[in-house]
């Protein structure tokens, strides 16, 4: 600082011209009255990063607009996505599946059948039922059912397959 | 410490402000008489929330910001229509009483500073602001201050020497 005393010097040598009479007697009129400067009626505070700077609602036209259409180019790509298929597939992916037609659902199956096929006859005798006057022979077969169905439009069929014993009198004539 | 507004008291005060608080705000504005209004307006309000009259660089900030705030108000672009204005104030009223032309060389020499460089000097010269008042001021840090000081005066002693 040394180097720079001689230059201070001449600088302080340097007389800053004085402020006008008449603003001491502004200031003075300032300080009586309301406050009155454009800045102090409008709330504005001088703030130079230093003081607390007031906040003044005022409405951002810009980001305002600026908001409104970010809205709108949001919808209108949501909109286009929506209208896109949901997935994209690629050139290999598109190319046809092989055909198969839908198998379409329906009952329409028709009684195609039934056998009887009987495994076992078994004669067990004269017996007399109660209550009645004649003897009966009694005979027990042992038989396999089939009941089969079809459904003429799609040329499937159903099979139902099931055991049963069948117990037949039989009256037996006096001679 | 209290601000008791009587009409003795802050005409002592700015009696003994007044010509660096001009000066100070002379550096954002081309003619005396905005520097007065800017004065004006911020004392008023620096005076009214009895802020501590000791605390100067709060003052020296208030009398910043409203300059500022003029320049914004006026062109909405305060930071750079500042800049212009102090580019072209050369051409403006001198800010000093000279006794010689050495003295106008002077002054000149000071007139074609930077801004940044400028409004430090005219704190730390005129205003006898301590450094760490003027980075208050600023809101800058105290040793950015000291380093604008003495890039001002490097940049004037170089200027000055070289216009003599």
């Amino acid at each position: 600082m040394n180097d720079f005393s001689q230059l201070e010097a001449e600088l302080k040598k340097l007389r800053p011209r004085a402020a006008s009479p008449e603003l001491t007697a502004r200031i003075e009129r300032a300080l009586t009255e309301a406050p009155s400067t454009v800045a102090e009626v409008s709330g504005r505070t001088a703030t130079a990063g230093v003081l607390p700077k007031r906040r003044n609602f005022r409405v951002n036209w810009f980001g305002l607009g600026l908001g409104l259409a970010a809205a709108a180019v949001f919808l209108l790509l949501a909109r286009v996505n929506i209208d896109q298929p949901a997935k994209r597939q690629s050139v290999v992916a598109m190319t046809p599946a092989p055909f198969s037609p839908p198998i379409p659902v329906s009952d329409a199956f028709v009684p195609a059948g039934m056998t009887e096929v009987v495994y076992n006859t078994r004669d067990e005798g004269l017996h007399f039922p109660e209550g009645g006057d004649q003897p009966v022979r009694r005979m027990r077969s042992r038989k396999r059912e089939t009941l089969k169905w079809n459904n003429p439009q799609t040329g499937t069929s159903l099979r139902v397959s099931y055991p049963s014993e069948e117990v037949t009198l039989i009256p037996v004539e006096g001679q | 410490m209290e601000n008791v507004v009587t009409h003795e008291d802050w005409k002592v005060c700015f009696s003994e402000l007044a010509p660096g608080l001009v000066l100070f705000a002379r550096q954002f504005v081309r003619t005396s008489a905005d520097a007065e209004d800017i004065v004006q307006d911020a004392f008023v309000r620096f005076w009214r929330k009895e802020h501590s009259i000791e605390n100067r660089g709060l003052l020296y900030a208030t009398v910043r910001s409203v300059a500022l705030d003029l320049l914004r108000r006026d062109t909405r672009r305060a930071r750079r229509e500042a800049n212009a204005a102090l580019e072209v104030e050369q051409t403006t009223a001198p800010q000093f009483d000279f006794d010689d032309s050495s003295q106008r060389e002077l002054a000149a020499a000071v007139d074609r500073l930077p801004v940044e460089q400028r409004e430090v000097l005219v704190m730390k010269i005129w205003n006898e602001l301590t450094f760490a008042e003027i980075g208050e001021a600023l809101a800058i840090s105290q040793n950015t201050a000291a380093s604008r000081y003495r890039y001002a005066l490097a940049a004037l002693k170089k200027n000055f020497v070289a216009h003599e």
